[in-house]
């Protein structure tokens, strides 16, 4: 039962918050109206409350098992879409659909933004195996130089297209636009999401390296290149629908090794339950923090985000390697942790 | 120089305990211990590069930390362990900063003599044009001595010297430091893990264990069969060559 | 004793290669000033340098500031391939600007005259990136990759604090406000010309003797304090005017990461030297090269359609990864 109290707490927390946040907005709105069948309150309802929570349950769950995929295939806990150029990739991916293909549909776009996304992300992970020597932060340095290219490449055929006030959708992450009939992309995360869970074993197994996997009868490129390329449409499907949110697959797959280990199977659940909780509170925190504005969710994350981010590099200077300390701290009885990763 | 309970601690652990002894003039003394004993952090503080907690260091009549700096570098010289240049430097240019403290950067006719003379004390002059970090281990090595050597200060201390070198750089290392003491006539300290240099080519040895001084004396008083094992607590033979005593254990 | 200056072949080699820089760079200020001028008409002539001759002298102090600040703060913490603006120290700057305004209100003073701004977020970024960077340096006990991540990092912190700054005070004007709080190369800011060259001018004479230690503290610290140099103020002070530096770059131009890398690493590998009188010189001059050269072709040959730092990015990034590269294989 203590295995899973972790789980089932946190997916209570979710749906209390889920509940909560649909009540949270410009418009008023009550529990009773709504049983109540109250057509206007229905409709607002259906056509912008639903489909803006769904997104970021899948926005929160998808990145954060995104990240933690790149994580296990790379073997380093500092890769992840935002420090791998898989967002940025997708990004100029979109960008090029909007120039060559201007009448092009939603999916249209998002064919474009997968391909792109799944090459950047390739290409970064073969740059990387190239170098003998990984540094454990040299990897994400070098990934965000990488996305940092690849966005200076975007912006300079916006440029060129006029195409800078189109694109900016797409640069800042935010929920505002998530509308019945415009976010339906993002429900693929939920198919990949459980592809990802089958194949969790497997991401572990290649995770310690080609040898290793050699030697289980594990097929390495297959894997890892399925590995990232399910990480990479993920990335894309939110890319394309809610723009760029960094960070989250970068720090809730941290934080929840943390406390449960890094054993991808057994996190997988806690990691996009967590993932989507956390892409909730920032979410609401964005939307009322200047009511009845919104701040973009990708702020609310950029500033949280980064101080985790700077709180756990500190964290694994000071205790190194040996990264899974809370869960004993806290009594948690986990016997399959590894502590830390191998690089 | 005079050493007066000298203490240092980190998180709270003393690392250097209440040490206190006193430097010999114009003599060679090597600091051997195991590791961790606070060889390393002793020599720091004996060169200002480490601040002490407690204690006094008495050099030349006056505390150590109330010398100005540019007057100590010109009666003080230290060589660390870890010493990669990552600028382009070739090494005349590198012995020449053993001039900066009496010239501040504009070198004269006398110092450029001065450092010539280095360079060709070392036997660099084939090299002097070359990189730094083109050069060998040894080679780097004794460039750095060469600009100790510039820096033309009366106590030069060394921090494992011949750490990295194989034995026939290391054997040279340890003669360049005998004569530094002979023909220059200078105080030498050394922190050395190799004991047998210790013997044969310092005057005075001073062993620690844990953060203390567990012996000080003349190498015949310290490199005893007894002692040895005390210190390093693995068995010791010591046996007699051409007068000094060579240890070996097992 | 006779002072004597003993130049070695390389260093005049080295001379050479300075004043050819030298006349580049005046080649290319012609350029810029002339191309496309009606000399025939008096009025055109004259509004055609009131607008170039001021933007001139904005690129010229960026990049004496920027070059100048790359190679100290490379010296410093002894890496070839940091920039302070890789550290998120302009976004700092931005940051401060923006709060100040945020703070006192767009109406106030601060708003309305760039120079009592400029003076305001000179002192509180002295103030804050002292802090921050010292600490952070400590942290990370001086190890390069961490400072590097946490710098770039940080970048997106300062940035994404600003941008909730803007969107609190006016959510509907956010691109307006955006625009005019921060600088950039199709908006400098022109009009704090003399101040920068004042507070340049007070920052080079407030810190001439650390400047000439330079080169004994490449050797590093345990060395540096060998030979008689008091490192941690020296380091501390100096530290602070590569601080500045920046912020006058920022307040001028805008944010632009990788120019410095670039400009420092081109000084390095033409002068082979450790030299830094000759260094700075080089790296400034190289600036200077690029940036009126490159902003010339943006005006020109791409009709001001892309911003001369989306040049610098990607060409910068480019290089970033090469120098990362060559440092790990060694």
């Amino acid at each position: 039962m203590k295995k899973y109290g972790s789980t089932v707490l946190l997916a209570l927390l979710l749906l209390v918050l889920s509940v909560g946040s649909l009540f949270v907005g410009v418009l008023d709105m009550d529990p009773g109206s709504l049983l109540t069948g109250d057509l206007n309150q229905l409709e607002i309802f259906f056509v912008s409350r639903l489909p803006r929570l769904l997104a970021i349950l899948c926005t929160g769950a998808g990145m954060s098992t995104a990240g933690l995929i790149m994580q296990q295939l790379c073997m380093n806990k500092f890769v992840s879409p935002t420090t791998g150029a898989t967002i940025s990739s997708a990004q100029l991916g979109i960008l090029i659909a909007l120039l060559f293909l201007p009448d092009s549909t939603l999916w249209g776009r998002a064919l474009f933004a997968f391909a792109f996304a799944i090459a950047g992300t390739w290409i970064f992970v073969w740059f990387i195996q190239q170098i003998t020597f990984k540094d454990v932060v040299l990897v994400p340095l070098i990934g965000i130089m990488f996305g940092n290219v690849i966005g200076g490449i975007t912006s300079f055929l916006a440029y060129k297209y006029e195409m800078t006030q189109a694109l900016s959708t797409w640069l800042v992450g935010h929920f505002s636009l998530v509308l019945r009939g415009r976010y339906e992309i993002v429900y693929l995360v939920a198919p990949l999401v459980v592809l990802a869970f089958v194949f969790a074993n497997h991401f572990n197994i290649v995770g310690m390296g080609k040898d290793f996997s050699k030697n289980l009868g594990v097929p390495y490129h297959l894997v890892l290149f399925m590995g990232l390329t399910i990480a990479a449409m993920i990335t894309a499907s939110v890319v394309v629908v809610v723009g760029s949110i960094s960070y989250i697959g970068l720090i809730v797959p941290n934080l929840v090794a943390m406390f449960k280990g890094d054993k991808i199977r057994g996190t997988l659940i806690d990691n996009a339950l967590f993932g989507a909780l956390f892409v909730l509170i920032c979410d609401v925190l964005g939307r009322i923090a200047i009511a009845p504005y919104e701040l973009p969710i990708e702020l609310i994350i950029g500033i949280f985000g980064s101080v985790l981010f700077i709180g756990l590099l500190f964290y694994r200077l000071r205790f190194g390697r040996k990264a899974v300390q809370l869960s004993a701290l806290l009594g948690w009885d986990d016997k399959t942790k590894r502590g830390g990763d191998a690089v | 120089m005079k050493i007066h309970n000298l203490t240092k601690k980190y998180d709270g652990k003393p690392v250097v305990d209440t040490v206190s002894f006193t430097i010999p003039k114009g003599k060679v003394l090597s600091l051997i211990g195991p590791n961790g004993a606070g060889k390393s952090t002793v020599m720091g503080m004996l060169s200002r590069l480490i601040a002490k907690d407690s204690g006094l260091i008495e050099f030349e009549g006056q505390e150590l930390t109330h010398w100005k700096s540019r007057e100590l570098a010109k009666r003080l010289a230290i060589l660390t362990q870890t010493n990669n240049v990552s600028m382009k430097l070739t090494v005349e240019e590198l012995v020449a900063f053993g001039r900066f403290p009496y010239s501040g950067g504009r070198n004269t006719a006398e110092d450029q003599a001065l450092i010539a003379q280095a360079i060709a004390y070392m036997e660099l002059t084939d090299l002097k044009d070359r990189f730094i970090d083109e050069l060998s281990g040894g080679q780097r090595q004794r460039a750095y001595i060469a600009m100790v050597i510039a820096q033309d200060t009366e106590y030069v201390l060394l921090d494992e010297p011949t750490n990295n070198l194989d034995i026939y750089h290391a054997a040279r290392m340890m003669k360049i430091v005998r004569r530094l003491c002979d023909e220059l006539g200078k105080t030498v300290i050394l922190v050395l893990h190799e004991i047998n240099f210790a013997a044969f080519y310092s005057d005075y040895v001073c062993a620690f264990v844990d953060g203390r001084i567990a012996k000080f004396g003349t190498v015949k008083e310290v490199m005893t069969k007894e002692t040895l094992s005390d210190i390093y607590k693995v068995d010791f033979e010591v046996i007699e060559i051409a007068g000094k005593p060579l240890s070996i254990y097992y | 004793m006779k002072q004597q200056t003993v130049l070695t072949k390389a260093q005049r080699a080295n001379q050479r290669r300075l004043v050819i820089l030298t006349l580049l760079m005046l080649l290319a200020a012609a350029a810029y000033l002339t191309v496309d001028v009606n000399f025939q008409n008096e009025k055109l002539f004259a509004y055609a340098m009131r607008l170039r001759i001021p933007k001139l002298a904005v690129m010229l102090i960026t990049a004496l500031s920027i070059g100048g600040a790359t190679i100290v703060f490379q010296s410093i913490i002894r890496n070839t391939i940091v920039t302070p603006c890789l550290l998120g120290m302009n976004s700092l700057y931005t940051l401060i600007h923006t709060a100040v305004v945020f703070v006192l209100g767009s109406g106030s003073i601060v708003a309305s005259n760039p120079n009592a701004a400029f003076g305001v977020d000179i002192v509180l970024m002295g103030i804050a990136s002292t802090v921050i960077y010292s600490w952070l340096f400590r942290k990370t006990k001086y190890n390069v990759l961490y400072v590097l991540l946490i710098g770039t990092v940080l970048t997106s912190f300062f940035g994404s604090i600003q941008s909730t700054l803007l969107r609190v005070m006016d959510p509907n004007e956010y691109d307006a406000l955006l625009a005019s709080l921060v600088a950039s190369f199709s908006n400098v800011n022109s009009r704090i010309i003399l101040f920068s060259l004042l507070l340049l001018a007070l920052l080079l004479f407030w810190l001439r003797r650390e400047l000439a230690l330079l080169d004994v503290l490449t050797l590093g610290r345990d060395q540096a304090i060998n030979l008689g140099v008091d490192y941690d103020r020296c380091v501390g002070r100096l530290l602070l005017g590569v601080t500045l530096c920046i912020a006058i770059a920022t307040a001028m131009v805008g944010p632009i990461s990788f120019m410095g890398l670039i400009i420092a690493n081109l000084s390095r590998q033409l002068l082979k030297t450790y030299r830094h009188g000759q260094l700075i010189a080089g790296s400034a001059l190289f600036g200077m090269f690029v940036l009126i050269g490159g902003q010339t072709l943006v005006e020109h040959v791409f009709a001001y359609t892309i911003p001369v730092s989306v040049f610098i990015t990607v060409a910068g990034g480019i290089y970033f990864l090469y120098l990362l590269l060559r440092e790990r294989r060694r």
